[in-house]
């Protein structure tokens, strides 16, 4: 069983993001967040497998300035920036510890990135 | 005879001959010398003609030179407009960008959520349960309506922008109009307290008048903090309405561009906030489309105050 953690502001995509892992046997959203402090701090305690991540959240942080910190909360994890922004694609390309990068509208194809992040796909 | 003699005494005839040829010598020299000085003469007012055509050449190298100098002071004052104009450009440009960016941000969003929702249900349409079913059909319903709130600002604002925009004044009462806004807000406006004479009278567009008095409220609720207050009254021959709360209100820094097109603080208390970012630019085009004016001040001790200027049935815009 793989844990997710899901880091949105906006709560029908965040419920939106639940249910599609939801619909794989193999995932277990473990945490919802709605800001990054909240994030940090669910991610150290269940250290998840994955965390899909939204860039504008509700509280002081964005997303992606958090993402240092989430990585070595969970070194492991596998961090999906799923965002609305398409020009934050350019802007954190050369960011390491995105390990994927996912434009809203195209939500059908989050389950297969986390499946193929976390070697599932070979699996299958 | 003594030659030395001879030599000693020359006769009479022979000194008056030299002294004639002497004379004659002499004459010449003078007549040369006169000569000479005619030509130094000529010379001299040759060269006074040349030093006076030099003077002439001078005054007019330095009328050119001033002419020149004043042609670069221009090009100079040019070249700064230019310079000028150059950055608004470039202000411009990226108000335009970031206008498109965040447009298709927030048109992505809620289309997100549609996508998303429909097509879990197309997939899953057989193993979902019917609350499921219902929970995602409302999501999209309800996202579709956001959807379609944002499309009408933009295409109101590109209106406005666009100079397209019709109005069709006609005497509206303001207590009428505000009463009107309060009850379709989505918001819980039960405690909203109201000052407006009934009988004050604007000459605006209703519908516009409407928009205006609801987007303000829309920012009281979702900006501020109650208790939110509606009051209405005469002011230099204009009918003034506020809208004030009393949250945190606008941080001086932003306050210039807060009716700007996507205007929203980037502040962590404004981050979660749902707005367009339209609505306030939305109102001065408005306001000003029907002979308004939409303007801010801080409220004491604490908050926001929203104003709009709007004719009278007495006003300028009739």
């Amino acid at each position: 069983m793989k844990d997710v953690v899901v880091v949105e502001d906006d709560p029908d995509i965040q419920s939106l993001i639940a249910t599609i892992f939801s619909m794989d046997p193999r995932f277990s959203v473990t945490g919802l967040a709605d800001t990054a402090e909240d994030a940090l701090e669910i991610v150290r305690t269940t250290k998840p497998e994955v965390i899909v991540l939204d860039d504008r959240l509700a509280g002081a942080l964005t997303g992606s300035e958090v993402v240092p910190q989430l990585k070595e909360a969970a070194p492991e994890a596998k961090i999906i920036l799923f965002t609305a922004h398409a020009d934050m694609l350019a802007r954190v390309v050369d960011q390491p510890d995105i390990d994927a990068f996912l434009l809203k509208t195209d939500t059908g194809e989050l389950l297969p990135l986390a499946q193929q992040l976390t070697n599932m796909l070979s699996l299958l | 005879m003594n030659s030395t003699e001879t030599l000693a005494q020359p006769t009479a005839g022979a000194a008056e001959a030299e002294a004639a040829k002497l004379t004659r010598a002499l004459v010449n020299i003078l007549s040369d010398s006169e000569e000479d000085q005619g030509r130094q003469g000529d010379d001299q007012r040759a060269i006074l003609n040349i030093l006076e055509d030099l003077d002439t050449e001078r005054s007019r190298l330095e009328s050119t030179q001033a002419a020149l100098m004043n042609m670069l002071d221009d090009l100079e004052v040019e070249r700064r407009k230019v310079d000028r104009t150059n950055i608004e450009l470039q202000e411009v440009n990226e108000a335009m960008r970031s206008f498109v960016a965040t447009a298709a941000h927030d048109l992505r969003s809620p289309l997100a959520s549609m996508v998303g929702f429909s097509s879990l249900l197309t997939k899953n349409w057989e193993t979902l349960s019917d609350e499921k079913r219902r929970t995602f059909i409302t999501t999209i319903d309800r996202q579709a309506h956001k959807l379609t709130w944002l499309v009408n600002d933009l295409l109101t604002l590109s209106s406005i922008e666009g100079g397209a925009l019709s109005t069709q004044p006609e005497l509206v009462v303001v207590a009428e109009a505000v009463a009107g806004a309060l009850s379709v807000s989505s918001f819980d406006t039960t405690h909203v307290s109201v000052c407006c004479p009934a009988d004050l009278v604007v000459r605006v567009d209703p519908v516009h008048l409407a928009r205006i008095i609801e987007n303000y409220l829309q920012n009281a609720f979702r900006y501020g903090e109650p208790p939110v207050r509606v009051t209405a009254r005469l002011q230099g021959g204009m009918v003034e309405i506020r809208v004030v709360d009393h949250g945190a209100g606008v941080p001086p820094e932003f306050e210039p561009q807060l009716f700007h097109k996507f205007a929203r603080a980037d502040l962590p208390s404004t981050r979660s906030k749902k707005g367009t970012g339209l609505g306030l630019s939305i109102v001065r085009g408005l306001a000003q489309a029907n002979g308004g004016r939409a303007s801010y001040q801080r409220n004491f001790p604490r908050g926001s105050c929203f104003m709009v200027l709007l004719p009278t049935d007495e006003g300028p815009y009739r």
